[in-house]
């Protein structure tokens, strides 16, 4: 073996390797498993000797692959097969962390990887003794995304884990058996104890294989990295988090661990708790910027999760901070896509949303985000809470915020196709022969549908909350919530401190749209008759005069062109929405705030629905959030959608998120980013509450459409989440290129 | 009775061809921009085609239509036929009033502009007061000629300068002195084209001689406006170091005019100069009116070039920047 000295390998060149690797692992899962239509989740494979190719029911409801490791068959403790409850949750997840091979990159400053979602697994993932037969029919009807068995979707409190430490937890858990002593509580503690011991086994065997590596590692630097790997991580399995670094590894473990256990992919401020070990760090000269700035990007390679950067305390005071421009920079080393969001008020600090725009043009990547933090948590308020308590909900997932550690919301799960009910208005009123038949009796039947939409939301949302804990318990985020240990009950059942339960309205530019062109051509123009029209949909518009009917019916003023009826009737279904789910809490009395946001299921919400009056194919995707459909205007104008969208916001809090496509010829010189950094103000000053923002090339877009395998590095923001292009099903794609036809 | 001041009329009516909202680069801050039909020159590259002439014609885009036959039968001029399964329109028919666009929902016919009153122009335009506030931003008027049509123009302008709403004029100076010194009264910014100091070579790319618009350029200079010279870079017309130095030379005199004529040195900062990239992005609009695009073949200037020529200007000690 040579001797020459070796160059040391620089952090930067290092990160590039860890991108390099990624990059590889990526690949390697769409030759597998295909395309994803979800967050880039950076799960990787099981080894080859390992794994099992299955199909599944994707996040967004396509059926997708998945590879799952060959030699794990959870026990089941039911005649279906299945595995329900907590203790036998527990019992399984740590049965596979036993199994789940360590992972160890001798380049990463973090150890750990994970190959296994648990989820996968589960079959039944429905206990059938839990049964919801009453709730089918009305389910059915309106093709309700109605969030019974919903997982996560709210946001644990880091510092927990930070105070505690593993054995901190397991103390814990041991101190509440004595003091909780009823069934549902032993159950929950046995099955958290699973996973914490499951977890400690897992890292103990990192640490192990971190020295085995040491051992034989012929460059220096990285052999020291790695003792260090496997002296840190020893002590981890036991101890909290003291240094940065080891603050970093340990919200690694806890990560990986939970987005195995259901996909939890909420990190919130980081900025703000990773802070004080930053700054100590600091302090002692054991840190620097650089290395920070190294640890994080280690961190992103191997966990993406839903970031705020900045933002209020509990004052309203501005929380913007070194590590705030670390993170971002760190997520601007690595161009891929981490979900960062940039907190945007009146006393946030205008350099970091500046930065943060600059990198946008710069990287293209969709990332960061932006959010309208005032409005968030001022309309959080709305709900009867202290306007502190909604600064203290942070941004964690697509399109949501949560107080972590102390709120169960089931965001984003909870969806109402308002297409479908559109047209079960229309239904009604063509085959009811003693209604007339015009608009404003559609209007009442649309009214009509959409509460009993809402009713029948409330009741499955009681039933999820009175059953899921029977389930599937939210064991991982119970570990690191106040109250579920405290109270010995599962976050979904009791355990925290408030519930505001997500209530999603989709497809309102596609039903505004409809309206405004039934009024149109229907009522004012009589260009055709109701009974043309019904048959018209009922054929999906077939042959050359439905081709013709089509286009009459969508060349109206649409939603989102500015004082156009159809921009009306987007303000009135939002209000009728939002008043619908204000107008009282569940039968249970769980506190439900609306929002309007349909994350990727527009496509698969769409194939629930026929032709739509807007001229919309059959089964073709609905409208995307909030926003008008592409081609709204001919100037496309960015003012005019950043005033529509912030026209029809709910106000409780929940978001209904801007989306925009903009060309990267906008930016050209420092006035240009200011005056996108004004557009992203000014859409928050009347009454915007996220903005995801795209940096659109043109080309690039339509010839990775063509042939994704060529631009595996293009990532692109397709809703709250951004993704790698190639990674998206062909139908996404066409969303994606849609949009940027459209605006020319 | 207090002297008021007397409120701007919005009757006027004028032929609008397009109304750009966010748009960034027609002065500072967001703007809207609003584009007036008729042009005064006939530069043969232009982006926008479908404003040159004063009345809306008819746009006709062969790609979106669909062979619905809607347009045959609403012409009463017989303009538009199918023979052998081909969309044939016969522009010399046409007179442009318009009934065949109503009939086609493709988007296959358009008409280039329509009438507009400044009420209606304003309800669009006050829009987006909110993000003329926030970014210091306004209304610009462009065209075509904005002073072509100047009792329009300085109405609209009156109406926005009567809501604080900061103006802009884009010209191409080809206009009478009388009628762009109308709108100054109400304009913050003028925004005026140079685009070639040789007058043969200027009437040979623009159908017209350069004089008016030299001796308009003076004109502003001495009134201590807030001026942006801007020269579209067109291969083959102006796009070298001298004919970019000579129209440079022309702004630095007229720098050093308004400088010497009293004016503060640091009203220099109020004339700038941008070079602006040249696109061949209009062919499809030049397909649609029925028009030859002589600058189909010309090759876009690379960034690199643009700065060459932009540091150029700059030397001569003009406050230069590339759009
Ligand atoms: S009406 Fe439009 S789509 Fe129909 S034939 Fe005429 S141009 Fe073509
Ligand atoms: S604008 Fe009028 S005259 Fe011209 S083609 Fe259309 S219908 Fe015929």
């Amino acid at each position: 073996m040579s001797t020459a000295l070796v160059q040391e390998l620089s952090f930067r060149e290092r990160i590039a390797m860890l991108r390099a690797t990624k990059m590889r692992h990526t690949e390697e899962k769409w030759r597998e498993i295909g395309s994803l239509d979800m967050d880039d989740l950076p799960i990787m494979l099981p080894p080859p000797e390992m794994r099992k190719i299955v199909r599944i029911v994707s996040g967004s409801g396509i059926v997708i692959s998945d590879a799952l490791f060959s030699n794990f068959i959870p026990t089941s403790n039911h005649p279906s097969g299945g595995f329900f409850g907590a203790r036998a949750c527990g019992e399984n997840f740590r049965a596979l962390l036993d199994i789940h091979p360590p992972y160890v990159d001798p380049v990463s400053s973090l150890a750990g990887g994970y190959m296994a979602s648990f989820l996968a697994y589960r079959d039944p993932a429905w206990n059938p003794d839990c049964d919801y037969a009453h709730l089918h029919a009305e389910q059915n009807l309106y093709k309700l995304h109605h969030g019974i068995g919903a997982v996560q979707h709210f946001c644990q409190d880091m510092t927990i884990g930070f105070r505690l430490g593993w054995n901190g937890l397991l103390d814990q858990i041991h101190r509440y058996r004595g003091v909780q002593r009823d069934d549902e509580a032993q159950e929950l503690y046995d099955g958290l104890e699973q996973c914490v011991l499951g977890i400690q086994n897992w890292i103990e065997r990192h640490a192990a294989a971190a020295r085995t590596m040491a051992r034989e590692e012929m460059r220096p630097e990285l052999r020291k990295n790695l003792f260090e790997l496997a002296e840190m991580n020893a002590a981890l399995v036991t101890r909290p988090p003291v240094t940065f670094r080891e603050a970093c590894q340990w919200m690694l473990w806890y990560q990986l661990a939970a987005k195995m256990y259901n996909m939890s992919g909420s990190l919130g401020r980081i900025d703000q708790f990773l802070y004080p070990y930053f700054v100590a760090d600091k302090e002692r000269g054991i840190l620097t910027d650089e290395e920070a700035l190294f640890h994080l990007a280690c961190y992103f390679i191997m966990d993406t999760s839903y970031t705020q950067l900045g933002g209020p305390d509990a004052e309203g005071n501005d929380t913007t901070n070194p590590l705030s421009f670390l993170v971002l920079e760190a997520a601007h080393l690595l161009k891929i896509p981490v979900n960062v969001g940039v907190s945007v008020g009146a006393h946030t600090d205008r350099r970091l949303l500046r930065r943060g725009v600059e990198i946008l043009f710069e990287d293209k990547t969709g990332i960061p985000k932006f959010l309208g933090v005032d409005r968030t948590s001022e309309g959080f308020a709305r709900n009867g809470y202290p306007i502190a308590l909604g600064r203290e909900r942070t941004y964690s997932g697509c399109h949501w915020c949560a107080i972590p550690g102390r709120e169960y919301t089931v965001n984003d799960c909870v969806k109402i196709n308002l297409p479908v009910l559109f047209d079960t208005a229309l239904r009604d009123m063509m085959s009811d022969p003693a209604l007339e038949k015009n608009t404003t009796v559609l209007w009442a039947r649309f009214t009509h549908h959409l509460r009993r939409a809402v009713d029948v939301i409330a009741q499955s949302l009681d039933f999820h909350m009175d059953h899921m804990f029977q389930v599937y318990p939210e064991l991982m985020l119970d570990l690191l919530c106040h109250g579920p240990i405290e109270r010995g009950r599962d976050a979904s059942h009791g355990g925290v401190e408030f519930y505001n339960l997500c209530v999603d309205a989709a497809g309102l530019a596609t039903t505004a749209d409809s309206f405004a062109a039934v009024e149109q051509r229907v009522d004012r123009e009589r260009k055709i008759t109701w009974v043309q029209l019904r048959q018209e949909l009922d054929a999906d518009w077939a042959g050359p005069a439905g081709e013709r009917t089509r286009l009459m019916m969508k060349q109206i003023p649409r939603y989102g062109s500015g004082s156009s009826r159809a921009d009306d009737y987007g303000k009135m279904i939002a209000g009728l929405f939002t008043t619908s789910v204000k107008a009282k809490p569940t039968p249970h009395g769980f506190n439900m705030i609306p929002g309007i946001f349909s994350w990727a299921a527009n496509i698969v919400m769409g194939k629930d629905v026929g032709a739509t009056p807007n001229g919309r194919h059959a089964q073709s995707p609905i409208s995307h959030g909030p926003n008008p459909d592409p081609g709204f205007r001919k100037d496309a104008a960015p003012t005019a959608l950043a005033i529509t969208v912030a026209g029809i916001q709910p106000g409780y809090g929940n978001t209904a998120p801007m989306q925009i496509e903009l060309d990267p010829g906008l930016s050209k010189n420092n006035e240009d980013i200011d005056k996108i950094v004004d557009l992203i103000i000014t859409h928050f000053d009347l009454g915007g509450t996220q903005i995801n923002m795209n940096i659109l090339d043109k080309k690039a877009i339509l010839e990775a459409h063509k042939d994704p395998s060529k631009y595996p590095d293009l990532v692109v923001r397709v809703t709250g989440f951004s993704a790698f292009f190639a990674s998206l099903s062909p139908e996404m794609r066409q969303i994606v290129v849609d949009r940027i036809i459209a605006e020319g | 009775m207090p002297d008021e001041k007397p409120v701007p009329s919005m009757s006027s009516a004028g032929t609008v061809f397009h109304i750009q909202r966010f748009s960034i680069h027609d002065g500072p801050g967001i703007r809207t921009t609003v584009f007036l039909q008729g042009c005064a020159l006939s530069c043969f590259w232009c982006h926008n085609p479908e404003g040159s002439t004063t009345h809306p014609v008819l746009q006709f885009y062969a790609d979106r239509c669909t062979a619905c036959g809607a347009c045959v039968q609403a012409c009463p001029h017989h303009a538009h036929e199918f023979r052998d399964d081909v969309h044939l329109f016969h522009r010399e028919r046409c007179v442009t009033e318009g009934a065949c666009v109503e009939s086609c929902f493709s988007q296959a016919l358009l008409l280039t502009g329509r009438s507009m009153t400044v009420a209606e122009v304003m309800a669009e335009v006050l829009q987006d007061t909110a993000f003329y506030e926030r970014s210091g931003g306004g209304v610009t008027l462009s065209g075509g000629e904005p002073s072509l049509s100047s009792a329009f123009s300085g109405e609209l302008l009156a109406q926005c300068k009567a809501r604080g709403i900061h103006t802009a004029v884009e010209t191409c100076g080809e206009a009478p002195w009388a009628s762009l010194a109308d709108l100054l009264p109400v304009t913050d910014l003028v925004m005026m084209d140079i685009k070639h100091m040789v007058p043969d070579r200027h009437r040979a790319a623009t159908g017209k001689a350069n004089d008016r618009i030299l001796d308009n350029a003076r004109r502003l200079a001495g009134t201590g406006k807030p001026i942006v010279f801007r020269t579209p870079v067109v291969p083959t017309v102006n796009d070298t170091e001298e004919q970019i130095a000579d129209i440079a030379a022309f702004i630095r005199t007229l720098i050093d005019q308004r400088n010497g004529s009293a004016a503060p040195p640091a009203d220099r900062a109020h004339i700038r100069y941008e070079l602006l990239t040249f696109h061949r992005l209009a062919s499809d609009k030049y397909r649609s009116l029925g028009r030859e695009y002589r600058a189909a073949t010309l090759e876009p200037l690379p960034k690199s070039r643009m700065q060459e020529l932009a540091d150029v200007a700059a030397h001569l000690g003009v406050d230069t920047a590339i759009r």
